[in-house]
């Protein structure tokens, strides 16, 4: 212990405000620190400590003034030290070491360095337990308690240990594996994954048996033994997270599965219904694209991030956002991303569920910690990268609280023809160079894709989890957008997502036929990875990219330029062959065919499930002001402005209809930016999901979601023949037949509304086991499904800056209810907070909603419209108080109702295809001849006054807007 | 006229930053800081240096710091020789934070960095918008300015001064910009109005010439009137405060 030395520097002031409110203690204290392997004389220690502090805001603490520096504050008496668990990316040291590096230049030979957190606290032994389980997460951190005065004395003696990944010598480069076994042991192959020779087992592979004997067969024409690699990356290529076997399935009596039929088939009913088609990149790429206008594509791709969420909330949230901007990075030759969307549905957060993966051990991380982890994770990840997040929205359900749902979209934007050649085409050629660039490689993520399309379980592999290192990947991805790809030096770029290369090569060389890898050639992080590891990491940060050989010189010279590592790791063939070498030892060689189509099919087969009934809960009786407050104030309608704070919306200089709207700051369902200084066209973005009406109806709620995501984007201004949507289903055991039941009728839905709207689906995912299995606190085994969940993301342009709508009426104008409300309050939240009502559940009849759609258009391109707000969640009632407190000004509901529903039904039916609309009076005339023939109500005015009144032949009942608002920015409980 | 707009590792405001230089009539260019190290005498053909938001390094060792640190081990004399001349710098957000941590500003002893940027008074990342007031009229930069609406973005926006710096940072007015209120008063540190918790709500300090100003707020993202929230309500005007200060940038050389 003699060679290594911490350097530790203390805030004078600040850093711990947000923990010290937290946890309602003043006496916390945080230290930066940073342990190197290698002694460092004192004038190094000077030097260095004066490279990575800064001395007006921080001390540096030594042997001699640490008991001063640490006692002017209080006395602490315990210490919690956090460190990164050897070989998690540690993102703070490489800055570190850059700085070091470029400072002291050769004077400084190579060392080893981590950075570490330590919080010193005054209180209880319980506080700093607490403290610890809120600041780390012990899967990628290791966490030491000490009592104040030994972890003192640890620092002057200068104790403290350095620990580094552990990795068994290499034994083997690869392994045949025999096949020829019984069920029972191919099964455990699939399911815990390949033996070592000591017996222990790799991790689930997600392969079942027929899939096992598929590959049994295929080997035993070829007349060898599969490789681990083989095996491997037969597993990763035919997982459900990459093949989505279930969508492509025969199921019932539909030959062409689910997909082919309801989504790729409703987009191409479209298209030969249309004359004008603006999609330009359909399904095969890593987004979807259309036409932003004569010389621009934008691309939209929304993923989830799940089971990694459930586990490191923080890394799966920032792997999730990053991962998905280089799904933009591999649209076409490379779109720069521009936008991205965020939708959690999550568990309340102020609950305790208090479940464990194995009976009494191994719990399920508290919700509120996992809400707020999976918050930060992306603020990170879309902060550090530049790139701006207006857009998203957050749901509460207890039924999440096994997996928490983390969906991530990007929006990219790319010239329609770089150098004269179509930018979204792409083809790796024979003789292409496989470059590999960003980040290296190391145990992180591996056997993420087999997992993530498993239940989340016992045997669920830890080292799933990954972190994301955003400036890294903005290094990487300004070189490639800002000086490679326009002077088109590649044939063909893929990010490395789930399967790391296994995925992104074997995908690419689609294009060429097949591929030859040196995998001895791959960077890594630290040595001794086997082969399989390297091949189907996860580490994030990488793209590959097919380089013309001509090229290739000049391409790594740009990336290392700019402090990006590129390496030559293989080459593109002819040959529809995938082969694999670690020094010249041949460790993979399959046919193309077989890998990417040999996977046995699945036949399902679906039933009517058991329709699970709301329950039935009293109405409490209270009045409608009451209701109106207890509804605003309710998690699914609160504001979530404090996200909205915390995500950089405004970076790139396009926001242009922000997320919090109105003087009163009112949380939007839309957002607009606009992408092109000189073009005044922007984008409109929303999403939708009702997982709260799917067990009722999944068709009604699949309808009820694509109804909201385009609604929302005609409310907003944008151009009805330029708006696109993408799918993401979220289901639950999807190997249940009713359960696959509910997913043909919402994928039905989704071909039945798109086709009627005419909006083409562009992109989509799926993730099809979001169960939880384990046990609650008395050890009792638990099963908890989320219910599901169809999130459809929806994209369009606004052709004028002056058909951008706003929420917020002016003193005078009337208001009025576009559309017909019915009596649905069935899983309404009225019906979850206030009681329950015998009522249906909300419907789509898309005629109407239609007609009302095209006809706001029209009336909002003229002019007539003054503001406008799509009814959704909470129905009249809310839209009204929303509209009040954006804009602060009163509002007078008039209450006397020509149709035969109640008050209650009125105003809080969330009957869907509503608008919420107010105009000057002088355009009334005007609009009622658009308006001829459709359904809307005249429902009161705009007063200006300060009060929200409802008025009916009785009485007149009002309430402060200020009072309104109160309620609606409530905190959420546990955040 | 012609601007550099310093870019890498992290930086992410440079489009925005050129685009609203180029409108108001500079020639400019995004130049990598190792392109810059590589060739620091190109720094002769620029009057305007620029270095905009974003999060160099990720903030890793303190914001602003590591990209400081790489300019002072590499190009920190060149900086200063422009500083000296009848030149202009600018630093936005992000580079407000390695203009402090280079001790550009306030530079009132010229050595080290005298004043620190530290987190939020909230503890959190507060993206929006303010109003600030211009305290120092004598920057170019700010000349003929008396109120701008801007938004913020940053998790580390707070100025930390020590309190006889403070005393002649305000004797030789170098309080660029400070926060105010609702009633147009200087906010007396209160949220939101004051949205990092910055001592006499300072938003922007400069140099003793005022030729080098260093602000957290962003101008670039306030240049357009559709820009500003609720701009539905006022489109009259083509332009958002944030143009004002691009303009006197080149007042200055007209």
């Amino acid at each position: 212990m003699t060679n290594t030395i911490q350097i530790l520097s203390i805030e004078k002031t600040g850093k711990e405000s947000s923990l010290q409110k937290e946890h309602n203690n003043k006496s916390i204290k945080i230290i930066d620190g940073y342990f190197f392997s290698r002694n460092l004389d004192d004038q190094k220690f000077t030097k260095i400590s004066k490279l990575i502090s800064n001395d007006v805001s921080q001390t540096i603490l030594t042997k001699k003034n640490v008991n001063k520096v640490l006692s002017s504050y209080c006395n602490f008496n315990w210490v919690v030290e956090i460190k990164f668990l050897p070989g998690v990316t540690d993102n703070i040291a490489t800055t570190v070491k850059e700085i070091i590096k470029d400072n002291l230049k050769s004077s400084f030979k190579s060392f080893e360095l981590g950075s570490t957190k330590i919080i010193l606290i005054k209180g209880r032994k319980e506080d700093i337990t607490k403290i610890s389980k809120n600041e780390a997460n012990p899967l990628i951190q290791t966490i030491k308690i000490y009592p104040f005065k030994q972890y003192l004395n640890n620092f002057k003696k200068n104790q403290f240990k350095i620990e580094k990944v552990k990795l068994p010598k290499k034994k083997y480069i690869k392994k045949e594996i025999n096949l020829d076994i019984s069920d029972y042991n191919l099964s455990l192959i699939g399911k815990l994954g390949i033996e070592e020779n000591d017996k222990s087992r790799r991790g689930t592979l997600g392969l079942d048996l027929e899939s096992l004997k598929t590959i049994r067969n295929y080997f035993s024409t070829i007349k060898r033994k599969p490789t681990d690699v083989e095996i491997e990356t037969l597993a990763q290529t035919w997982s459900e997270h990459c093949k989505h076997k279930i969508f492509s399935a025969k199921i019932d009596d539909i030959q062409e599965g689910i997909f082919k039929k309801y989504i790729k088939g409703a987009t191409e009913k479209i298209i030969q219904l249309r004359k004008d088609n603006f999609c330009v990149s359909l399904f095969t790429d890593n987004a979807g694209g259309i036409e932003f206008n004569k010389d621009w594509i934008i691309c939209h791709k929304v993923e989830t991030h799940n089971t990694p969420s459930a586990l490191d909330p923080f890394g799966g949230a920032i792997t999730g956002i990053v991962g998905v901007n280089r799904d933009c990075l591999g649209f076409g030759k490379g779109a720069k991303p521009i936008a991205n969307t965020y939708a959690y549905y999550l568990a309340d957060p102020n609950k305790k569920y208090q479940l464990y993966r194995q009976k009494n051990k191994d719990p399920m991380l508290p919700a509120n910690f996992i809400a707020k982890g999976i918050i930060s994770g992306v603020r990170v990840g879309g902060n550090c990268s530049g790139i701006p997040t207006p857009q998203g929205n957050v749901y509460f359900d207890d039924r999440f609280a096994g997996k928490p749902l983390v969906f991530c979209g990007t929006v990219g934007i790319i010239p329609k023809k770089i150098k004269g050649k179509l930018s979204h085409k792409k083809k790796a050629n024979p003789g292409d160079i496989i470059l590999m660039a960003g980040g290296r490689v190391g145990k992180d993520g591996i056997h993420g894709a087999t997992f993530s399309s498993e239940e989340l379980d016992p045997n669920s592999p830890v080292s799933a989890v990954q972190i994301g290192d955003p400036i890294t990947q903005k290094k990487m991805s300004d070189v490639i957008i800002r000086e490679l790809r326009d002077e088109n030096l590649y044939s063909s770029i893929t990010d490395n997502g789930a399967g790391g290369l296994s995925s992104s090569i074997g995908e690419m060389a689609k294009e060429s036929g097949g591929f030859i890898v040196n995998l001895e050639k791959v960077p890594l992080k630290y040595n001794g990875l086997y082969p399989w590891e390297i091949w189907v990491s996860e580490s994030q940060e990488r793209m590959t990219l097919a380089v013309p050989p001509a090229n290739v010189k000049k391409v790594i010279k740009r990336f290392n330029a700019r402090g990006v590592e590129a390496t030559i790791i293989g080459k593109f063939i002819k040959k529809q062959k995938a082969i694999v070498k670690y020094n010249k030892t041949e460790i993979l060689n399959l046919d193309m065919e077989f890998l990417h189509e040999g996977y046995p099919k699945l036949n399902l087969k679906t039933s009517f499930p058991k329709i699970k009934k709301e329950k039935k809960k009293i109405i409490k009786k209270s009045s409608l002001i009451d209701k109106l407050h207890k509804l605003l104030s309710s998690p699914n309608i609160v504001s979530k402005e404090f996200i909205a704070t915390q995500y950089d919306h405004e970076v790139q200089a396009t926001s242009i209809i922000k997320p919090l709207q109105g003087e009163g700051r009112v949380f939007g369902s839309a957002t607009a930016i606009k992408p092109i200084f000189d073009d005044e066209k922007s984008i409109a973005l929303s999403q939708a999901a009702y997982p709260q009406y799917a067990e009722t109806n999944p068709y009604d709620m699949a309808g009820c979601s694509i109804d909201t995501a385009y609604k929302n984007l005609i409310v907003s201004g944008a151009n009805s023949k330029k708006i696109a949507i993408l799918d993401n289903f979220c289901w639950c055991s999807s190997d249940e037949p009713d359960r696959l039941y509910q997913l043909k009728e919402a994928a039905k839905a989704c071909y039945d509304y798109a086709v009627a709207y005419q909006t083409p689906f562009i992109s989509g995912k799926d993730s099809m086991f979001n169960d939880f299995k384990g046990f609650d606190k008395t050890g009792k085994s638990v099963k908890i499904s989320i219910p599901p969940t169809l999130l459809i993301s929806s994209i369009g342009v606004v052709d004028k800056i002056s058909h951008l709508t706003k929420i917020t009426p002016d003193d005078g104008d009337i208001l009025l209810v576009l559309g017909n409300t019915r009596n649905e309050l069935q899983d309404s939240v009225y019906s979850k907070i206030i009681g329950y009502e015998k009522s249906k559940n909300p419907v789509v009849n898309s005629k109407d909603a239609l007609h009302t759609y095209r006809n706001f258009e029209k009336a909002n391109k003229l002019g007539i419209i003054n503001s406008a707000i799509g009814i959704d969640l909470g129905g009249i009632g809310i839209a009204v108080t929303k509209m009040a407190i954006a804009s602060k000004k009163g509002l007078t509901i008039d209450l006397k109702l020509k149709n035969k529903i109640s008050v209650d039904q009125f105003l809080f039916s969330e009957t869907p295809s509503r608008i919420l609309v107010s105009m000057k009076k002088n355009k009334l005339a005007n609009f009622k001849k658009i308006f001829k023939g459709s359904d809307y109500t005249i429902i009161g005015k705009c007063t200006g006054s300060d009060v929200v009144e409802f008025k009916d032949n009785k009485k007149i009942i009002r309430s402060k807007i200020s009072d309104f608002a109160k309620s609606y920015k409530q905190n959420i409980k546990g955040l | 006229m012609n601007v550099l707009v310093l870019s890498g590792y992290g930086i992410n405001c440079e489009n925005e930053t050129l685009h609203a230089f180029e409108v108001v009539g500079f020639e400019g260019k995004i130049v990598h800081i190792n392109d810059l190290i590589q060739n620091p005498k190109q720094l002769n053909n620029y009057q305007v240096f620029a270095i905009p938001g974003g999060f160099s390094y990720g903030d890793d060792t303190g914001s602003g710091n590591a990209m400081a640190k790489k300019i002072l081990t590499n190009l920190y004399d060149q900086l200063i020789d422009f500083s000296l001349k009848d030149k202009l710098i600018i630093g936005i957000c992000n580079g407000c934070q390695i203009l402090i941590n280079l001790g550009l500003v306030p530079s009132l002893n010229k050595k080290d960095p005298e004043v620190a940027m530290i987190e939020n008074k909230s503890g959190s990342y507060e993206c929006r918008w303010v109003d600030v007031k211009v305290n120092n009229n004598k920057s170019p930069w700010l000349k003929n300015i008396s109120i701008l609406n801007l938004p913020v973005a940053h998790q580390e926006g707070q100025f930390m001064i020590p309190i006889n710096l403070l005393k002649s940072i305000k004797a030789n007015n170098l309080i660029g910009l400070q926060y105010i209120n609702n009633h147009k008063k200087l906010a007396k540190g209160q949220f939101p109005f004051n949205p990092n918790g910055s001592k006499d709500d300072i938003a922007a300090l400069t140099n003793q010439n005022g030729n080098v100003l260093a602000m957290m707020p962003h101008p670039e993202r306030a240049f357009y009137h559709y820009h500003v929230p609720n701009w539905q309500n006022n489109t009259s005007k083509k332009f958002g405060d944030g143009y004002k200060i691009f303009m006197n940038a080149k007042k200055f050389f007209a």
